[in-house]
């Protein structure tokens, strides 16, 4: 060993040291524990890796970032020979890559990738210094820069010391690295020797070799960490279906241990804002942004490592950030590296909860839960009081068997503003000859909101005396009009052990319609636009009914920007429809009904949920424009042959 | 300092209520039960006294549907203990016999000091506070916003009208009929709940002479709807125009 | 038969409004029965100047240093002791934090029939029938008694006595217990009027245990702003925190007589109506129908809140 290599050898081994030093200090003081148990069928994990790191199809989200990415990453595989061969090089005179196209083309994909490379950077520093898009808002900024710098240094470093080696007349791989040969060219204009040229070549190598340990340094404690931990996160991703929340650990922890997925989580996140961008709580001005949570507590996480022992809820995290959440799942949809930001938030809800720390409206709600499983505060036997009117008696469920039975929901059954929707559904499933029926007062809240809001012992009395009253009656099929019922009917129940088949009302009056069973009122050709509700479309694929109902009943449909996977939450979930809105500055439901209106031909907004109704209702006549939309629940397009 | 806190259940009527055929209740099949609001503050202060160390809290109350409910939530609350006290009857004891029943159980328990709501919405024919602390000859302060405790001492805040108050000092044992506490009603999590409902509740075995209401309860009516408002038009919007016209005719809004 | 005692409260030297109500509803009293009507009143030291209780023929006065101020074990045993001397056929408080404690601890102790929130009553041979309030005000309880009869009274029911010619004075030995009583009055604090006062307020918009959700509350905020009107609760919102005491209306609140008041979800128990029942121009909004609020607004509407406030707020801020 050369006296150089030895001297390499020894600052290989300090960087490696340092760097395992920093790396552990991530993870050893966060208490691992069992939970999560991730380490289940590889075969689906790897193949959602595969397609996640081969397809980038959340990064392509945002087209330009997304290449911008896909150039720097590809650069970076491409680039890995390089060090390979620098440290082996040093390390071991006579090492070479020749074997494996290390003087040929391997050389020349080297030299074509730096400029890649160097082209990405550039481009992303682009985006960040000048483009100044407003998701990075709140991220680190000179960690980005820093990895710019070492990343222009680490290339430079290599093609300078290429395109020296070919002025000094060492390079092997001469004729395969044209960009190197361009530099050189341009070198050897300035009278450069061959001698200086070497003892440059020399140097430069060391500049390459400093700035990869460097690199190697910095990683722990920056977001770029991501490049090793990203896999690692997507393959531990939870398989799970989108809307079955995991149960606490602990039937009233107190003490929050961090799993070691959730550091996983923390240390993977690279600040990209992707999250931010698509919360409605952060749009409409709350103090919350789910980039800046997973920061924040990540943060924490570290100071607290390093002995610092402040209080995470109140300190690091605001109970007014973890209390705007709606659980829209927004944040998760769109996350690059399968970040899981919803479980934390509701399990930081559920030590407040514990506690009793909720504020005054939420406990109000909670409480008449509690007392008479509705939120609204309302007698439960007044939960059928809506059939009142009808020409036709409801089967009651609970006495004989039908079916389909329908479980009707708090809103769709207390709220005066939404009781005529229901009544409607009623008339049109009687006149399509439906045989259902309903649990009157046996029914309580599916407990959806309530499991989010952070009260799982509740939920977990609710879900019990609804699977019990479920249990004694007869049905083939659930029905819900409400997609929060649904979720927590056909995801959240099963871990009580209870699998039901539930439909949404949109899919059952597409099979009616279908079928011939219902007829649909005549579109007078007009232009309509769909919101997908939250828990129907993204967390349960619910997209395609309702649009098919749409589209038999002649309506042209027009989609809005954020449709689908992205649609843009109207601010009900999650508890917040029980909770104090003085905080917020634009209301998530004014800010969809502006996208609609900007679509400028839709005269219609159809939804198919009851919060939505009330909620975009609500943001219509606040905004004043109920002469431009009408806000339409789907049953409102069907025709019922004896309607009033 | 051994607190006792009485509780009671009550109809909820904060919604619609029906009067029954014969006239002699209301219509007691659509209404849920609760606790009696006054009850949970007095439940609430109790609560606040064993937090600053000052006592320990037993909640009491006769048995009866829905009763064991209630004393597993106080035991969730945060109350030490809770007991239910035997009744056989078919109807729920009277008022008096009630006070009975529970200055019994005062005695029995050894309390110092008895915190009860000052009211009920049931209680035309006398209150429990009072009544509780006559059956023991215990001096007694209803309408209490707050309460404090020392060795042998329990002073309270009495509301008057008019947002005045008086600071007013007992020697216990005493009796205090709570209007609110000092604190809103905390938040006690379904968890909780859940833990406690599996709580057992012993029953206590007291006799007292029964006592009827001493009074004759001719009838149950609604009040006389002949002098019921203006009733603006049922449309939202046609109601909210004509209320504008009416307060730009009240010269309470500048068209 | 024994006359009929009624319990005077004085405030500042004068003689409570409730209490004149008191002696009116006693006068009403003695002329269906053919009695005479006595006040009680409990004095530290001899009056500077004659005691004011227009209706009463008799006045008993028992004077003792404990009887300063509000201590319910001395009027309790004061009361007790007088009903023991004058054996009458009818003892009426009013409906207040005194008279709970005074009416039910009486009731019991003299084992009498105890007859709580009357707003009415008739009288015949020994005997009488009266009507109360019961559930928050949304029933009325029709009940009969035999003499001798407790009778807590509810305030605004009953209308004040004239005034008689100068009543008798009877001087009444204070009982021996007020010299080993267990119960001190130690201070007495009024409202602090230099903070928020409501009372000064024209227009008011007071929100109830129905208003009780997120868009609700928002709203009727964003409705008082628009009328420029102060937001108020009732006692169940200032209990839970939501709104602060200054602004709560009611029997323990503030009692206020403004140009509008605009109750939203408020059910309209009596003790809130004693806070606000004297408003120029009331109008009610509560989906129940039954609720007593309507017994005193001028207009009301059953509709849901939340869309009338929204359509109000639309109406007022639209052109004429």
């Amino acid at each position: 060993m050369t006296v150089s290599g030895a001297f390499l050898l020894l600052l290989l081994f300090g960087a490696s040291c340092l760097f395992a030093l920093r790396a552990s200090r991530l993870f050893a003081p966060i208490r691992m524990t069992a939970r999560a148990q991730r380490f289940d069928r590889p075969g689906l994990r790897l193949a959602g890796l595969a397609r996640a790191i081969g397809l980038h199809e959340r990064l392509l989200q945002i087209r330009f970032a997304g290449i911008v990415h896909i150039l720097i990453f590809t650069s970076f595989l491409v680039l890995a020979s390089a060090i390979v061969q620098s440290f082996g090089a040093g390390l071991a005179p006579g090492f070479s890559l020749r074997p494996v196209g290390g003087d040929s083309w391997l050389a020349w994909l080297q030299d074509v990738f730096a400029v890649v490379m160097l082209t990405g950077v550039a481009l992303a520093a682009w985006q960040r210094y000048v483009l100044k898009p407003d998701r990075f808002r709140g991220s680190n900024t000179t960690d980005a820069t820093v990895i710019y710098l070492l990343i222009a240094a680490i290339v430079g470093g290599m093609l300078l010391e290429a395109a020296l080696s070919i002025v000094a007349g060492t390079s092997a791989s001469a004729a395969w690295r044209p960009v190197s040969r361009s530099i050189a060219a341009l070198l050897s204009a300035t009278g450069l020797s061959a001698a200086a040229a070497a003892r440059g070549a020399a140097a430069a190598g060391w500049v390459h070799v400093c700035a990869i340990l460097a690199f190697l340094v910095y990683i722990p404690g920056s977001k770029h960490r991501h490049m090793v931990l990203a896999f690692a996160n997507v393959y531990f991703r939870d398989l799970k279906p989108k809307g079955e929340l995991a149960p606490p650990e602990a039937p009233s922890a107190s003490l929050h241990p961090l799993s070691w997925k959730d550091a996983l989580d923390l240390y993977s996140c690279t600040e990209c804002g992707r999250c931010q961008a698509a919360c409605p709580a952060y749009a409409a001005g709350q103090p919350l942004s789910p980039k800046l949570l997973i920061m924040d507590i990540r943060d924490w996480a570290t100071a607290r490592g390093e002995g610092e022992r402040g209080p995470l809820i109140g300190g690091a995290v605001s109970r007014e950030t973890l209390w705007a959440c709606t659980t829209c799942r927004a944040c998760m949809e769109v996350c690059p590296v399968h970040i899981e930001h919803l479980p934390k938030i509701v399990d930081l809800r559920r030590m407040l909860v514990d506690a009793g720390d909720v504020d005054p409206l939420l406990q109000s709600a909670l409480t008449n839960l509690q007392r008479s499983g509705n939120s609204m505060g309302q007698a439960s036997k007044m939960r059928a009081r809506w059939t009142r009117g009808l020409p036709f008696k409801i089967k009651d469920a609970r006495k004989e068997p039908v079916d389909v039975l329908w479980f009707v929901g708090d809103f769709a059954s207390y709220d005066p503003r939404v009781q005529e929707t229901t009544r409607k559904v009623a008339i049109a499933l009687s006149e399509a000859g439906v045989d259902f029926g309903i649990l009157y007062d046996g029914e309580q809240n599916s407990g959806n909101d309530v499991r989010r809001a952070g009260e799982e012992g509740l939920f977990q009395t609710l879900a019990q005396r609804n699977i019990e009253t479920l249990a004694g009656c007869r049905f083939r099929r659930i029905l819900t009009t409400d997609p929060h019922s649904f979720n927590a009917l056909a995801q959240d129940y099963r871990q009580l052990g209870a699998r039901f088949d539930v439909v949404h009302y949109a899919q059952l009056l597409l099979e009616l319609i279908e079928a011939g069973r219902l007829r649909l009122k005549p579109a007078a050709g007009q232009t309509v636009t769909y919101h997908d509700p939250c828990y129907l479309g993204r967390y349960n694929g619910g997209f395609d009914a309702p649009r098919k109902v749409i589209a038999l009943a002649g309506y042209r449909l027009r989609e809005m920007g954020r449709c689908r996977e992205n649609s843009f939450c109207c601010g009900a979930g999650g508890g917040r429809i029980w909770a104090d809105d003085s905080g917020v500055k634009e209301r998530p439901s004014e800010n969809r009904i502006r996208e609609a209106l900007s679509l400028g031909d839709a005269s219609l907004f159809v939804v198919a949920c009851p919060k939505d109704k009330v909620m975009y209702k609500s943001a219509v006549e606040a905004l004043g424009v109920d002469d431009r939309i009408e806000v339409r629940d789907l049953i409102e397009l069907v025709e019922v042959a004896s309607s009033s | 300092m051994n607190v006792l806190v009485a509780l009671r259940l009550v109809p909820d009527v904060s919604g619609e209520i029906e009067i029954t055929e014969d006239e002699k209740d209301i219509d007691r099949e659509w209404l849920d039960l609760r606790l009696n609001e006054f009850d949970d503050y007095a439940l609430e202060e109790a609560i606040l006294l064993k937090e600053r160390g000052d006592a320990k809290v037993t909640a009491i109350a006769i048995a009866g549907d829905g009763v064991e409910r209630m004393l597993q939530s106080a035991l969730a609350r945060g109350a030490d203990e809770a007991v239910k006290i035997a009744w056989e009857g078919d109807a729920p004891p009277s008022s008096r016999t009630a006070a009975r029943l529970f200055a019994a159980g005062a005695r029995d328990l050894s309390a110092d000091l008895v915190l009860t709501g000052v009211l009920s919405s049931e209680e035309t024919y006398g209150q429990l506070a009072p009544f509780v602390a006559a059956a023991l000859d215990w001096p007694c302060v209803s309408s209490v916003n707050e309460v404090r405790v020392r060795a042998g001492v329990c002073e309270v805040v009495q509301e008057l009208s008019g947002g005045a108050t008086a600071t007013i000092r007992m020697a216990t044992p005493a009796v205090a009929g709570m209007q609110t506490a000092s604190r809103p009603v905390r938040y006690v999590s379904g968890s909780k709940l859940r833990e406690a409902a599996g709580r057992n509740i012993p029953t206590l075995q007291l006799s007292v002479e029964a006592a009827d209401e001493r009074a004759e309860r001719l009838r149950v009516s609604l009040p006389d709807s002949s002098q019921r408002a203006n009733l603006l038009p049922s449309d939202v919007n046609a109601a909210a125009a004509a209320l504008r016209q009416i307060l730009t005719e009240h010269g309470l809004w500048k068209a | 038969m024994g006359n009929v005692l009624v319990f005077v409260e004085e405030r500042d030297g004068e003689i409570a409004p409730t209490s004149r109500e008191a002696l009116g509803a006693a006068r009403t009293f003695a002329a269906g029965v053919g009695c005479q009507v006595e006040a009680i009143v409990l004095r530290a030291e001899a009056a500077p100047r004659p005691i004011e209780a227009p209706g009463a023929d008799v006045l008993l006065c028992v004077t003792h240093p404990t009887l300063a101020n509000i201590c319910p074990e001395a009027a309790l045993a004061v009361v007790e002791s007088v009903v023991r001397q004058r054996e009458p056929a009818a003892i009426v408080f009013t409906y207040d934090a005194v008279g709970l404690d005074l009416a039910s601890g009486l009731a019991m102790r003299a084992d009498r029939p105890l007859l709580s929130h009357v707003i009415g009553f008739a009288v015949q041979a020994g005997q009488i029938e009266a009507r109360s309030q019961a559930y928050g005000g949304k029933a009325i309880v029709e009940s009969r008694a035999a003499f001798p009869v407790v009778l807590t009274l509810m305030p605004g029911a009953f209308k004040e006595a004239a005034g008689r010619a100068a009543p008798e004075i009877v001087e009444l030995e204070p009982p021996e217990r007020l010299d080993r009583l267990r119960t001190e009055f130690v201070a007495e604090t009024r409202q602090d009027t230099s903070g928020f006062d409501l009372t000064v307020a024209e227009k008011v918009v007071c929100i109830g245990r129905g208003a009780a959700d997120e868009s609700t509350l928002a709203l009727a905020r964003g409705l008082a702003a628009t009328l420029g009107a102060e937001i108020a609760g009732s006692r169940p919102i200032v209990d839970k925190g939501w709104l602060p005491k200054e602004r709560q209306v009611g029997k323990s609140g503030r009692k206020i007589k403004p140009k509008l008041y605009l109750a939203l979800g408020v059910s309209g128990a009596p003790e809130h109506l004693e806070g606000m029942s004297g408003a120029e121009l009331i109008v009610a909004v509560n989906t129940d129908p039954s609720a007593p609020i309507f017994g005193v607004a001028h207009y009301g509407a059953t509709v849901d809140l939340g869309a009338f406030a929204i359509a109000l707020g639309a109406a007022l801020k639209a052109g004429a």
